[in-house]
Order: structure tokens, then sequence, then C-alpha cells
């Protein structure tokens, strides 16, 4: 089992691993040590947190949907994970786009429970 | 000093020891401190996208200061012309022996290895503002976002470099060098000179 942890570390550190939205779920539930609520997700996702954004000025509160940037006004792609493939099947992009955009939004960088919930809310959208 | 070497000093520099001689005009420094400000408003706003209008804003600047230097680096004057600190290998490797031997010798512009830390510098500021152009009007997608950050990081190293030389070669020679960038003005004492 460890043997099979540190595989897994070493395939994502190079992030030659595509991986699935499901994944991530996984990894921040691990990292959060419990289980992920999509309800505290959406709450999270669509309520700022004391910053002057959330998360979703820009991505919407429908984020199967285009979202706008709330700075520059530029289409943003589908965060959904069913309605854009392309999401949350880079770590290195995930991990990059959690920390600049919880940055902005909750003015620090989110902890792996607050990631995991919002992975389980998006995975539940349709 | 020898033959050879004496023949590189500009006559105005020559002799002049304990004088404060003329070396950066007032257009290249305004240009050096401008570059170094738009560096750091772009890098400090780099990880925000509610300071992205900020960010973009650097970038142009920096872009901008750029093309005014390397046309400066043509039809500028002095130290400020390109073909005063081409770095060619055998200065470089000459000035880097020196330094190791102890003994650096004095160039009253940039020093070789200085030069090829700033031609670098300015290839890493092309290429980051291109790419960061290319990923505001989003073209070139996740490779230019990649290209972006590594000539960003790029630049940083040759900041941090540029700084930790002003520190060792304003020690070695007792010249301060940060003074020079703000009066344009060193006091030459031609200890080693080279150019």
């Amino acid at each position: 089992m460890r043997k099979l942890f540190i595989i897994a570390a070493l395939l994502a550190a190079t992030g030659a691993q595509a991986e699935t939205p499901r994944d991530f779920l996984t990894r921040f539930e691990k990292e959060a040590g419990g289980a992920a609520s999509a309800e505290r997700g959406a709450r999270f996702f669509n309520t700022k947190q004391g910053g002057e954004w959330s998360c979703a000025s820009c991505h919407t509160d429908k984020p199967t949907q285009a979202g706008r940037h709330a700075k520059t006004d530029k289409p943003i792609a589908a965060l959904a994970p069913v309605a854009n493939a392309e999401r949350f099947t880079d770590a290195a992009k995930v991990d990059k786009w959690f920390r600049r955009n919880c940055n902005d939004t909750v003015n620090r960088l989110c902890s792996a429970q607050e990631k995991a919930d919002v992975m389980a809310w998006l995975l539940t959208l349709k | 000093m020898n033959a050879q070497q004496s023949t590189v000093l500009a006559p105005a520099d020559a002799g002049t020891d304990g004088k404060p001689v003329r070396v950066w005009d007032l257009p290249t420094r305004i240009f050096h401190w401008s570059l170094a400000t738009s560096f750091v408003v772009a890098f400090v706003t780099s990880d925000s996208e509610k300071l992205r209008d900020i960010h973009v804003l650097a970038g142009y600047g920096m872009a901008a200061l750029i093309a005014f230097r390397i046309l400066w680096g043509f039809v500028g004057g002095g130290h400020s012309r390109f073909a005063d600190f081409l770095p060619t290998p055998a200065k470089v490797i000459g000035y880097l022996k020196s330094l190791l031997a102890g003994k650096p010798q004095h160039y009253v512009g940039h020093n070789p290895a200085g030069a090829v830390a700033i031609f670098l510098l300015l290839g890493f500021g092309i290429t980051a503002a291109a790419s960061g152009y290319a990923t505001y009007n989003e073209f070139g997608g996740h490779f230019m976002e990649e290209v972006h950050e590594a000539a960003a990081n790029g630049m940083m190293a040759m900041v941090v470099i540029h700084l930790a030389g002003v520190v060792v070669s304003s020690w070695l020679h007792g010249e301060n060098l940060v003074k020079a960038m703000i009066t344009g003005r060193k006091d030459i004492r031609n200890e080693n000179p080279a150019g």
C-alpha cells in the first residue's frame, strides 16, 4: 500500500500521468482526512468568503456554462467536468489555478477540505 | 596597464584617477530604473486575477522600455551602445579568469559577464512580453503560459545575478555602482583597466 502511494506521488510529481476529475476529489479528501460535501462546496463556491469575489464571480453559479472574467470581461470556458472534458485532467494546472484563484477570492490558500467540497459539487453538476 | 588594454579605454575615461567620469547617460538611467520598476510590479501582480490589469500594463511598459533600449543600443552614446559591451567569448573568459584570480579587470561600462546577463535579460524580457501578450489574447494556449512563466523566472534569475554582481563589483573595485546608476558618474581609480 505504501509503495502504491509512493508510485502515485511520483507519477503526480512528474505530471506525466493524465488525471481524471475524480482523482482530484480522492486526493483532496485524502489530504483533508474526511469526506467531501457537495452541499458545502456549492455554498463555498457561490458566496463570498470575506473577499471581494466568490468563485461564481467569474465562473457563474452555473459552472456548466462559460463564465466571464470579473476584471477583464474575457470569456472563461466552463469549469464543470461534464461540460468541459479538459478540466481537472492535469495536476500542475489544477494546483496552479487553485492557488491563484483562492488568493483572489479567500485571500489565502484553500484548505484541502474546501477543495474537496468544491470538487464534489462540480462533479454533481449535470 | 598593457598597450592593448589601454587602447580600449576611451580618452575621456583614461587617466582620471579619482575624478568623476560620466558613464551612464540620462536615457539609460531612466530606462534602467523604469525597467526595474515595471519588472517588480509585473512580478508581484503575477499571481492575481484581480491585479491582472496592472500586470498587463506593467508588461506593456516593459516591452516599450526594452524596444527603446534596443534602439538606444545602436544610436545612444558611449557605454550605452551595444558595441561598447558586446561580450565576445574571449572577453568573457578573460574577465572570469581575472575574477577567479582575485584581480578582476576593471571595466568603466558593463563588464563582459554583466553584458551576457544584460543580453539574456533583454531576451527573456522580449519573450515574457510576447508570450504574455499571446496568453492575454488567448492564442498559444497552455504552452504560451509555460513560456511566459519560464521567461519571467529567467528574468528574475538575471536580476538576482545582477544584484549580486553589483554588490561584489562595488566591493571589489571600491565604487558605488548604485550611485553611478543614479548620478550617471563613477569615480574611476584605474587599478586594472580593461575597458
